[in-house]
């Protein structure tokens, strides 16, 4: 017996076009496709594919030790690497019940403040860029540039620190250094009202930008949306504030969480931008307390093999980017039997299931911009 | 700062503003350097390249081990010598024959240069190695030497910092001499004085 099947034409279906943002696009800085369904100039359902650039890291770690987990661990999020080592460092650390020297403490948030300023220089100078405005990028890089030497010069490297260790630092900083990076800190500070004057009061950016893409507080909760993007919904979360890691407790008085309520595009870039301010303080403060401290070791002597104790922990951390935890199980062995990744803009992207249907396909590039992801963080 | 939402402002301000910044700064030095003709500072810290110090290996391998991507290879044959007295026993030694490092794989993480238990790796801030083929990115050991010449001297520590272990067992050591030459002397001091009282 044979069928035949007899196409009629789409008729049947409607006019609806299907349109894929990436995986190759510039505007998603990275590989991430978007699926789009449009009517017209709108669209009416969207799809973030993610995947792309899935490198397999949580199945690396399971074959690596906790000095080579730091190398891989900074690589997943390249805009926040010394954020991203941390976490690691901070679960062995618990899981050993180690405690770790005040002048390390005091340097790894001092070193975490600079790396949050120069995630966010990135995306003050990457935002406009993707609205059409070219210029305020390479102000947003010569501040990064300073700030990357500052890095350098302690850790040698500018974007992959390796400089976190189990129980402390690789080094201790070198002669004169605290002073520069005083300097620096201070001469990014008093440049920063560049970028008000160049982006943000800005008729153009704030047209397109203002009632854009708003996300609201559940569908904040609902996608597990954290870091600037959530708190210009109006969520007041901040593990730095609520859940103290490193010397956060002690900076009270100087960490501010910066929110927002309106949750369009301008209050993210705004949040972001005010952020920078609050991290320069707070690097302001971590180099006060630095110079007062008493000299002493800056990392704790380890055996020759590293094994974490049996158990599991989970250690969160208050990335630029949002939260990023992650958790580690071990079975005494000197490698981890698993260690899970949280990642901030994976969660982060999801959203955009519910913020990009209803509007239109030029402003698709303005809410994907607001985003601030980093493709590697999506696909780990 | 731009006009709250809902009270204009005079239109345009905003733009003006920016183009302020932008011809404020076009009165101003550049910042950016022309590379070629303008070689960057880099701190002594830079990870720019991984130089070997070969006479100082003993190829025992703890690089190539614990290297997170394995791209150190390493070969080696073993050599016996004739004993140092006759009748002694003939001693083997390790004997470097292939040393070379995949710098397209390398992820410039250091490990290889903290385990070293010779010192004979180190960092050097040379970064000017480009390849047109991903092939010549595998350094072998006479490039990796000829870094060596471009290690720059480790930066002094800050003065809150605990002494670098070096300059610690060094200072020891040369504090136990000094005692033990000190003591030696009142030794001698003691026994001419009782020399002295005989006489």
């Amino acid at each position: 017996m044979t069928e035949t099947t007899i196409g009629i034409g789409g008729a049947a279906e409607g006019t609806d076009m299907v349109l894929n943002i990436g995986p190759q696009h510039p505007s998603t800085h990275g590989v991430l496709r978007l699926r789009l369904v449009l009517d017209g100039e709108r669209i009416r359902s969207a799809e973030p594919i993610v995947g792309y650039m899935h490198r397999g890291a949580e199945k690396l770690f399971e074959a690596r030790d906790y000095r080579q987990i730091v190398m891989l661990a900074n690589r997943h999020d390249w805009l926040s690497a010394f954020s991203n080592e941390l976490g690691v460092v901070l679960a062995v650390e618990r899981m050993l019940g180690m405690e770790v020297p005040e002048r390390a403490v005091w340097t790894r948030t001092l070193l975490a403040e600079l790396n949050r300023v120069l995630n966010h220089l990135m995306f003050l100078g990457s935002y406009p860029l993707e609205l059409g405005g070219i210029t305020p990028i390479f102000y947003a890089f010569t501040e990064r540039e300073e700030l990357q030497q500052v890095m350098e010069e302690v850790s040698g490297g500018r974007m992959h620190y390796m400089f976190n260790r189990v129980g402390g630092l690789k080094e201790d900083l070198p002669n004169g250094w605290t002073g520069r990076a005083r300097a620096t800190v201070a001469a990014v500070r008093s440049r920063m009202g560049r970028i008000d004057d160049l982006v943000l009061g800005n008729e153009i950016f704030r047209g397109r930008t203002r009632g854009v893409g708003v996300l609201s507080q559940q569908d904040v909760h609902g996608f597990g949306v954290s870091g600037p993007i959530a708190r210009a919904s109006g969520v007041d979360f901040d593990l730095r504030r609520d859940e103290p890691y490193l010397a956060y407790g002690e900076l009270a008085d100087t960490m501010r969480v910066v929110t927002r309520t309106e949750g369009d595009c301008l209050a993210r870039f705004e949040v972001l931008l005010e952020q920078t301010h609050v991290a320069l303080d707070l690097a302001d403060a971590c180099l006060d307390r630095l110079t007062d401290l008493p000299p002493g070791p800056i990392n704790q002597r380890l055996p020759k093999v590293l094994k974490a104790p049996e158990g599991h922990t989970y250690a969160w951390t208050e990335n630029p980017l949002g939260l990023n935890g992650y958790y580690l199980v071990s079975k005494g062995e000197k490698t981890p039997y698993r260690l899970k990744l949280r990642s901030a803009s994976f969660n982060n992207i999801q959203a955009l299931t519910v913020l990009l249907p209803g509007t239109l396909v030029a402003d698709m590039v303005a809410i994907l911009g607001s985003m601030f992801f980093v493709v590697g963080d999506v696909d780990k | 700062m731009a006009p709250l939402p809902g009270i204009p402002g005079i239109p345009g301000s905003g733009l003006a503003k920016g183009l302020a910044v932008t011809l404020r700064t076009m009165t101003k030095r550049t910042v950016t350097a022309q590379y070629p003709d303008a070689l960057p500072e880099l701190p002594p810290r830079s990870r720019g390249v991984i130089a070997l110090f070969e006479e100082n290996c003993t190829v025992c391998m703890l690089c190539a081990r614990e290297c997170p991507d394995w791209c150190i290879y390493i070969d080696s044959h073993k050599e016996t010598a004739p004993p140092a007295a006759p009748g002694g026993r003939e001693r083997s030694r390790n004997v470097l024959d292939r040393f070379a490092i995949d710098f397209s794989l390398c992820m410039y993480c250091g490990i290889c240069i903290e385990v070293c238990p010779f010192d004979a790796l180190f960092w050097s801030p040379e970064f000017e190695y480009a390849e047109t083929d991903i092939l010549d990115l595998t350094h072998e050991r006479d490039k990796l030497r000829d870094w060596m010449w471009t290690v720059p001297a480790p930066p002094a520590l800050d003065p809150a910092a605990e002494e670098p272990k070096e300059i610690a067992a060094a200072r020891k050591a040369a504090e136990k001499a000094a005692a033990a030459a000190e003591a030696a002397r009142r030794d001698q001091g003691s026994r001419d004085d009782q020399d002295e009282g005989d006489a």
